[in-house]
């Protein structure tokens, strides 16, 4: 799936709204990037997941290892 | 030949024989740096005053009886990522101005105790996040890229600047340097070796392995690094520990998938001439060749990019806020994008990360080995952006040099690169053996196999000039 073209006051205030202001000279090379990015990651929408579950790295018990040290 | 010119395993053997000593070893190393480093850029920081003490240690501990093992008194490097207690860890940044080290790295710490002799910490494309190393040249060919991100570590001991390197690989940043500069690289299954103390670009990607210039060498090395670290919660606790040594033999009854798809598309004539001819050779040598389907190659880069462009912007949330301007602009503008995945788009990553898990398990139902080149092409001029393929795509050289490495990353399966062949221009040629997880024993020993029958052998970059 193609995701519709970010414009450069879209990048701005979607980075905004993480709490990262944008230089104005920036925000069209970072739509752009973006943009980029979120075409080629895109493409997974395309896959039935179903009930697969994402890869985890939590295993319940480490914290005790953190306790120990 | 020189000191600086033996193999990991020819210093230890004339090192445990007495023909050599820690001192003398480290010395030729460090006259090395001093003859090649100004041209090849490989170092950040020599520490030639500790080297030499901790060589002269080595030294007095060989003497005295006391054999840490075959690292013992052998000079190293570690990729500036990688933190040694009272150094700066720079990352090739100025984000990092001023950073110092107050312990060990895990690695750091195993191979102290191991005896080894720190000689220096070399240059990473900045914070790992890119695949040229553009401080480093190519230890064949100056003019052309180092490859990265791990490029001053393999450029060192391709050159003989050291005897072995430590490099780190998030989609590729060991190997891809290791086959550009004509060495080998290993990066180990993920949990196998501790990332405690590293800079992280990627944490469900980034592992820690060796750069040396044969596959016993980094056996060795690796057995030094394996182990259970509470302080990294992705080692592994049940792990075996490696063999150290990897023993002699031919390849009968080795089962070694070759691919039919994915790996040798859009890949230079000259290296799938080489990988195949490898594989022919490996055939003769008994190993049984597989023909196998690489499976979910459409959604490799997706996944790859899904679980690294979010982590690594999350790994700098505070310094892209705080001191943007000090990034090279090519990081800068991929953290900068980084803030604009979503969760959902990270999640998708992950759950495609299971989905190609299962289905690369039951690829190794078939086989005990996958075999194919490590990068499509050999190292680029230094400058080239982009790469043309005769199908008429274009792919930037970043993500040409990725593309075959990756798939091993979101695995998590273990994956060797060594030099099989030359191009025309006399550039290396890197073979990937990509094996099932914690089957380092399996990749090593093919590996050493088809080295130890057709070489290149641990040979030094220009060490004739």
């Amino acid at each position: 799936m193609n995701p519709q073209e970010l414009t450069a006051q879209e990048a701005a205030r979607w980075a905004l709204r993480e709490g990262l202001p944008l230089e104005a000279g920036r925000h069209a090379d970072v739509a752009a990037t973006a943009h980029h990015i979120r075409t080629v990651i895109g493409t997974l929408r395309e896959l039935d997941f179903g009930d697969t579950p994402p890869a985890a790295v939590y295993a319940a018990g480490q914290e005790a290892d953190h306790a120990s040290l | 030949m020189r000191p600086f010119e033996l193999t990991l395993t020819e210093a230890a053997a004339a090192l445990d024989g007495g023909s050599l000593s820690p001192v003398e070893l480290t010395e030729s190393v460090l006259e090395r740096i001093g003859a090649v480093d100004e041209q090849l850029g490989a170092y950040v920081t020599v520490v030639a005053g500790a080297a030499r003490h901790a060589a002269a240690r080595a030294e007095r501990e060989r003497a005295a009886g006391r054999h840490r093992g075959p690292l013992h008194g052998i000079p190293f490097a570690l990729k500036d990522v990688i933190d040694a207690a009272g150094l700066p860890t720079t990352a090739s940044s100025r984000v990092r101005s001023g950073h110092v080290a107050q312990t060990d790295s895990a690695v750091a710490g195993r191979l102290a105790e191991a005896g080894a002799v720190l000689v220096g910490k070399t240059h990473t494309h900045e914070f790992a996040y890119g695949l040229t190393t553009p401080q480093t040249r190519n230890a064949r060919d100056r003019s052309r890229v180092a490859g990265g991100s791990s490029g001053g570590s393999a450029v060192a001991v391709a050159a003989g600047a050291a005897t072995f390197a430590l490099g780190t690989d998030t989609g590729g940043s060991i190997r891809v340097p290791a086959a550009l500069n004509g060495v080998v690289g290993l990066k180990p299954t993920y949990g196998l070796v501790s990332r405690h103390g590293v800079t992280p670009l990627s944490w469900s990607l980034d592992h820690v392995g060796p750069l040396t210039r044969t596959v016993r060498d980094a056996a060795f090395v690796l057995s030094a690094l394996a182990g259970h670290d509470p302080r990294d919660p992705a080692t592994l606790r049940d792990a075996p520990a490696p063999d150290a040594l990897v023993p002699d033999g031919d390849l009968t009854g080795l089962r070694i998938g070759v691919p039919a798809n994915y790996y040798f598309d859009r890949v230079a004539p000259e290296v799938e001439t080489a990988v195949r001819d490898a594989l022919t050779r490996m055939s003769a040598m008994g190993a049984e060749l597989v023909d196998v389907e690489i499976p979910l190659t459409r959604y490799l880069q997706a996944t790859q990019w899904g679980l690294m462009v979010p982590e690594a912007t999350a790994a700098h949330e505070r310094t892209l806020r705080a001191v943007p301007e000090l990034y090279a602009p090519d990081v800068r503008i991929l953290l900068e994008a980084g803030e604009l995945v979503s969760a959902g788009d990270y999640l998708r990553a992950q759950r495609a990360r299971t989905l190609m898990r299962r289905a690369w398990r039951d690829l190794f139902d078939r086989v005990d080995l996958l075999a194919a080149p490590t990068v499509p092409m050999t190292a680029v001029p230094s400058g080239q952006e982009n790469v043309s393929w005769p199908d008429g795509t274009t792919e930037s050289v970043a993500d040409a040099y990725v593309r075959l490495c990756a798939p091993a990353n979101i695995t998590g399966l273990p994956a060797l690169s060594l030099p099989v062949g030359r191009d025309h221009d006399g550039l290396p040629i890197g073979m990937q053996l990509i094996g099932r997880p914690l089957a380092e024993a399996t990749v090593l020993r093919a590996g050493h196999a088809y080295e130890t029958a057709h070489g290149p052998l641990g040979e030094v970059a220009g060490s004739g000039a």
